[in-house]
């Protein structure tokens, strides 16, 4: 048998944490083991050393935005899956910038926050309806570029369609679905700021064929493609 | 916003009167009158060349000046680079007088002074008197140089009171009537605010009454059916027209509502008779979307109206922008393909039937 993905839950409700570990427990494949359990990030802090493979993370905790703080936790070796009732686009990128591997909001938890973690853990990408719906309204100057084709599969999955759907519906297999989705979640791993997980995905992506390295863009910074915008920097430069 | 435009508008037309007067009023001082009293006391100046030099000088600051003014209130910066030239011309002229006679030669005087009053009309009152001071402390100061007796100072304090008390004057009635402009505009913009309003109220009427005519062909017959009991409640049919008439009511009745992302609150609007079903809707957007017109609202709606009907415990209704529009789209779990009423009005239908789940995508482009 495979080992077992350890991961911590970080949420600050305990009726949704016995949600997620009945969650865990009822995966009939007994894929995940649930190893710790907090309220907040400080004992996480106090440990030098990884405890898990993958942490849930709820973005809300004692209402407090916690996504700048994802950084720090990838720096220390953990990958994160950011579990939240915030489904709001602009908090869905700044979580995957900021480094996170997967974001699933608390509405497709039950169908997806396992597979999510079991993603994580091997670096592969994993695309929620919701992570689907932002990268379509993402506006952003610094954007990845995104074929007509893998805009199409987003767009069609996060309408609620199966990947199985899509692919008749786009007239290809889903396995193929699943690369152009994955494809695009990769290009968005390549832009913004850099983050140790971003690039562990991506040499994934390379490796299991998913993304060529000549399609990935140039890496450029956000803040530094913000600056570079005309007519919004300090007044008189 | 639309209040406030016209009424920006009217009085900024209004001050761009005044401002020509202004224009027209200094060009024609240092023209006629300084220009003429320069010919006039040719032969008492020094140097007559010299005079003439600092009058272009002015008149070339004028210019400068009205196209400043012409062209929108100008900054501090530029306003007082004019003035500065305007003063250091008038006190040089000034000071190049013959002595003893200054004050009757002296052209400069009252063209400097107008000049401040065309760059520092509309800027703060305070620093048109500086300038005015400026430019009577630099004449007395000439004066002074060149001896000050009891019949000079006389001279002085009239010439004073004669020239600022004009410029004084004209300044102070100008900002009397761009006050005057703004309220007229203000009561203006109010009477056409007062028409817009009717005009509006007129179009809910007709709105209103389309609605009325919409529910006699569709739902008062139902009514009628049931009323008369040719229709039985207790068939399945007709349980799901009546359905479909109620959740057109709801519909009818948000579509009156005139809020932002109409499209949506229609949608939510008619999902509320298949959430009373016990039908777990789901509806999301991403981006942010294009206004679209009220009849392919319509479109849009009666295809959500027919599969939310049939949608038996679940159902997600998205809506994402697109290339040229927006894509509506439904995913319920029907059981089987639902016929969707026509496409039409810049709609396009898509529809695809799966297992047990329908998906249909209504596209509305706006080219």
């Amino acid at each position: 048998m495979e080992q077992q993905v350890t991961v911590v839950i970080i949420e600050d409700h305990p009726v949704v944490t016995e949600g997620v570990a009945s969650w865990i427990r009822s995966d009939p494949g007994q894929r995940v083991r649930l190893v710790q359990m907090a309220r907040d990030l400080t004992e996480l802090r106090a440990v030098p050393r990884p405890s898990a493979d993958v942490i849930i993370l709820d973005l809300e905790l004692l209402g407090e935005l916690v996504t700048t703080q994802i950084p720090d936790l990838v720096a220390a070796g953990y990958r994160v899956v950011a579990f939240s009732g915030h489904s709001d686009p602009a908090i869905v990128m700044e979580t995957l910038d900021n480094g996170a591997h997967a974001y699933v909001s608390k509405e497709e938890g039950r169908d997806h926050l396992v597979e999510a973690v079991l993603a994580a853990a091997a670096d592969r990408p994993y695309v929620t309806r919701s992570q689907a719906r932002a990268i379509l309204a993402d506006q952003r100057p610094a954007r990845p570029t995104l074929s007509e084709q893998e805009r199409q599969a987003l767009l069609l999955w996060f309408q609620g369609m199966s990947k199985a759907s899509v692919g008749r519906r786009m007239s290809i297999s889903e396995n193929t679905v699943r690369q152009y989705i994955s494809r695009a979640r990769a290009k968005y791993a390549a832009t913004g700021r850099t983050a140790p997980s971003k690039d562990a995905l991506l040499a994934r992506a390379i490796e299991d064929g998913v993304i060529k390295p000549g399609e990935i863009m140039p890496y450029t910074s956000f803040a530094r493609a913000a600056t570079d915008r005309p007519n919004e920097g300090a007044p008189g430069r | 916003m639309t209040a406030v435009q016209p009424t920006t508008m009217m009085s900024g037309r209004y001050q761009r009167a005044f401002t020509i007067a202004v224009v027209v009023l200094v060009a024609g001082w240092h023209l006629a009158g300084a220009g003429g009293q320069l010919l006039d006391y040719r032969p008492a100046y020094g140097s007559f060349a010299f005079q003439g030099a600092m009058w272009l000088v002015m008149a070339l600051a004028i210019t400068a000046g009205s196209v400043l003014v012409l062209r929108g209130a100008p900054g501090w910066r530029a306003a007082w680079v004019v003035a500065v030239i305007a003063l250091a011309a008038s006190t040089a002229a000034a000071a190049a007088s013959p002595a003893g006679q200054m004050l009757a030669v002296n052209w400069a005087w009252g063209s400097a002074g107008w000049t401040g009053v065309l760059v520092l009309l509309r800027r703060r009152f305070a620093e048109l008197a500086w300038f005015l001071a400026a430019e009577a402390l630099a004449i007395l100061g000439v004066q002074a140089w060149d001896g000050l007796n009891r019949a000079d100072l006389a001279g002085f304090l009239a010439l004073l009171a004669w020239s600022t008390g004009g410029q004084v004057a004209v300044a102070a009635g100008v900002r009397a009537l761009d006050l005057a402009a703004g309220q007229a505009a203000t009561a203006a913009a109010g009477e056409h605010a007062a028409r817009e309003r009717a005009a509006t109220a007129q179009i809910i009427r007709v709105a209103r009454h389309a609605r009325w005519l919409a529910l006699q062909e569709s739902a008062v017959p139902l009514v009628a059916e049931l009323a008369a009991g040719t229709a039985d409640p207790g068939d399945a049919q007709v349980r799901v027209r009546c359905a479909v008439q109620a959740a057109r009511l709801r519909r009818l009745l948000a579509e009156g509502d005139e809020v932002a992302g109409s499209l949506v609150h229609e949608l939510h609007a008619s999902a509320d008779m298949a959430e009373r079903r016990g039908v777990a809707v789901e509806i999301e957007t991403a981006g942010a979307l294009p206004q679209v017109p009220g009849p392919a609202r319509r479109v849009i709606t009666d295809a959500a109206i027919a599969i939310l009907t049939a949608a038996r415990s679940q159902a997600r209704i998205t809506l994402a922008v697109v290339a040229a529009g927006i894509a509506v789209s439904f995913v319920a779990d029907t059981g089987a393909v639902v016929p969707l009423p026509a496409a039409g009005e810049g709609v396009a239908i898509e529809q695809q039937q799966d297992g047990g789940m329908f998906w249909a995508e209504a596209r509305w482009n706006s080219r």
